[in-house]
């Protein structure tokens, strides 16, 4: 799994290793070195003050108490690869946070209810994000309309499925994965003003209303685990023993439609 | 007046589907509409910047004109949201001008769709609730919370379908009858 490979890699330069004094001669630009974590956050602080278009590099190794010789070093791209590397962090920030909330997570409810909140609450807290949705809106809705969004939920869904597969099919998890990614994303584009997800009381309202009941009756609709009434969120449901590999629900096995 | 500003709006949709967003002027517009520059500023006294938002929220409205055509004969709440969601899908994948804009120049369309879409969820919640009625809403349920609710997850759908294929009714309907509404209105596994 390409992203929680990611997550584990960048979360480990970032809390791992110190960070180097800042000679030139003994740095070496890999992936993880403690220098391109350093240049992230940094940038990350910028562009909360000043967005992509007025952010330079000489902003940056300011920032970062680097030289611009450093950032080049670490990002031979210059600006464009800092921003990409940026955009790659922050994911597997937000999805290696979302592991942890996950996988404590006892039973399906707090799952969903878990992630749901710890994304809203990554979201609504971003301050670069936020400055940049004001600003320059088209750098962040690109990635939230028609095709890139499939992108978007598709990368969210892989990687929570599986932690939902303790509880469900793989092909389920899944869905329901999706499903949450859409909720969270519905919110974070248009807040509600009845609800914020941020709040565990409001999504576990949420959840309790809507969702569970279309989990249950998905899951009623599905042929190979029609027989199986177990009550979600009283532990190992049926299908916990399926292989959850990433993806292996999309498209697959003729669903069973309803007769 | 009304007329003129129609004429107007549909002339610099036909510019748009042209030249694009970014490269269609008021001059355009108004050579297409045959009008004069004056008219079109008279119309739209914020030039460009208006005529640009007014067309992207003509050409949404339009497109739920048609939508609207496509579910006000239905029968059920169900259904609404089937054919609504299948039309959707398939008419924003046929879409030639939304998909040209979206590919070359989605940056010029975007913040302004964004905000169309608030409006878009109001008015799918409000079409929704006269269904949602006279299906009965699972005690406990609040009705407008419901038509806020499934309005959103109808966006969501019908403009990224993620794992479900939205050409099939099999799998429409069983996102529509068990994922979407079963905490709405309660499961509901009818015979079809």
């Amino acid at each position: 799994m390409v992203i929680q490979g990611a997550a584990l890699h960048v979360v480990h330069g970032e809390t791992g290793e110190r960070a180097p004094a800042d000679d030139a001669a003994t740095e070496v630009a890999t992936p993880s070195s403690p220098n391109r974590v350093r240049i992230i956050d940094a940038t990350l602080a910028c562009l909360a003050r000043h967005g992509t278009l007025k952010t330079t590099v000489d902003d940056i190794a300011r920032q970062a108490k680097v030289s611009r010789a450093t950032v080049y070093r670490a990002f031979p791209g210059g600006r464009d690869e800092v921003l990409s590397a940026v955009v790659d962090t922050e994911m597997a920030r937000l999805f290696s946070a979302l592991g942890v909330r996950l996988g404590a997570a006892d039973d399906l409810a707090g799952a969903l209810v878990g992630g749901i909140v710890e994304a809203a609450t990554r979201i609504k807290g971003h301050a670069a994000l936020h400055y940049l949705v004001e600003h320059e809106p088209e750098m962040v809705l690109g990635h939230l309309a028609f095709d890139e969004s499939d992108r978007l939920l598709a990368a969210a869904s892989r990687f929570a499925a599986p932690f939902l597969a303790r509880w469900m099919s793989p092909k389920e998890a899944g869905r329901v994965a999706e499903w949450a990614t859409r909720i969270v994303l519905s919110y974070a584009i248009a807040p509600s003003d009845r609800w914020d997800l941020t709040d565990a009381v409001h999504t576990g309202h949420l959840v309790d209303t809507f969702v569970l009941p279309g989990i249950r009756a998905l899951h009623a609709t599905e042929v190979t685990t029609a027989i199986d009434i177990t009550p979600f969120g009283s532990g190992r449901g049926p299908g916990a023993g399926d292989d959850p590999a990433p993806g292996s629900s999309v498209g697959t096995a003729a669903h069973r439609p309803i007769t | 007046m009304d007329d003129t500003r129609q004429r107007i709006l549909e002339a610099t949709y036909a510019c748009v589907a042209r030249w694009g967003i970014a490269k269609t002027t008021v001059e355009d517009a108004a050579r297409e509409a045959k009008v004069s520059r004056a008219t079109v500023y008279r119309v739209f006294p914020g030039g460009r910047d208006e005529l640009v938002s007014a067309v992207i929220a003509w050409a949404t409205l339009e497109f739920f004109a048609r939508l609207y055509e496509q579910v006000r004969g239905a029968e059920s709440l169900e259904q609404v949201m089937e054919r609504g969601i299948m039309f959707a899908h398939r008419s924003i994948i046929e879409h030639e001008v939304l998909q040209r804009v979206m590919q070359t120049e989605p940056e010029t369309l975007l913040p302004a769709l964004t905000i169309e879409s608030v409006r878009i969820r109001d008015g799918i919640a409000v079409f929704l609730e006269p269904y949602l009625e006279q299906r009965g809403v699972v005690v406990g349920v609040d009705l407008k919370e419901a038509a806020d609710f499934l309005a959103r997850m109808v966006i969501s759908y019908m403009s990224a379908p993620g794992r479900w294929d939205l050409e099939d009714p099999a799998q429409v309907a069983q996102l529509v009858r068990a994922e979407l509404l079963a905490g709405v209105v309660g499961p509901e596994l009818p015979a079809r």
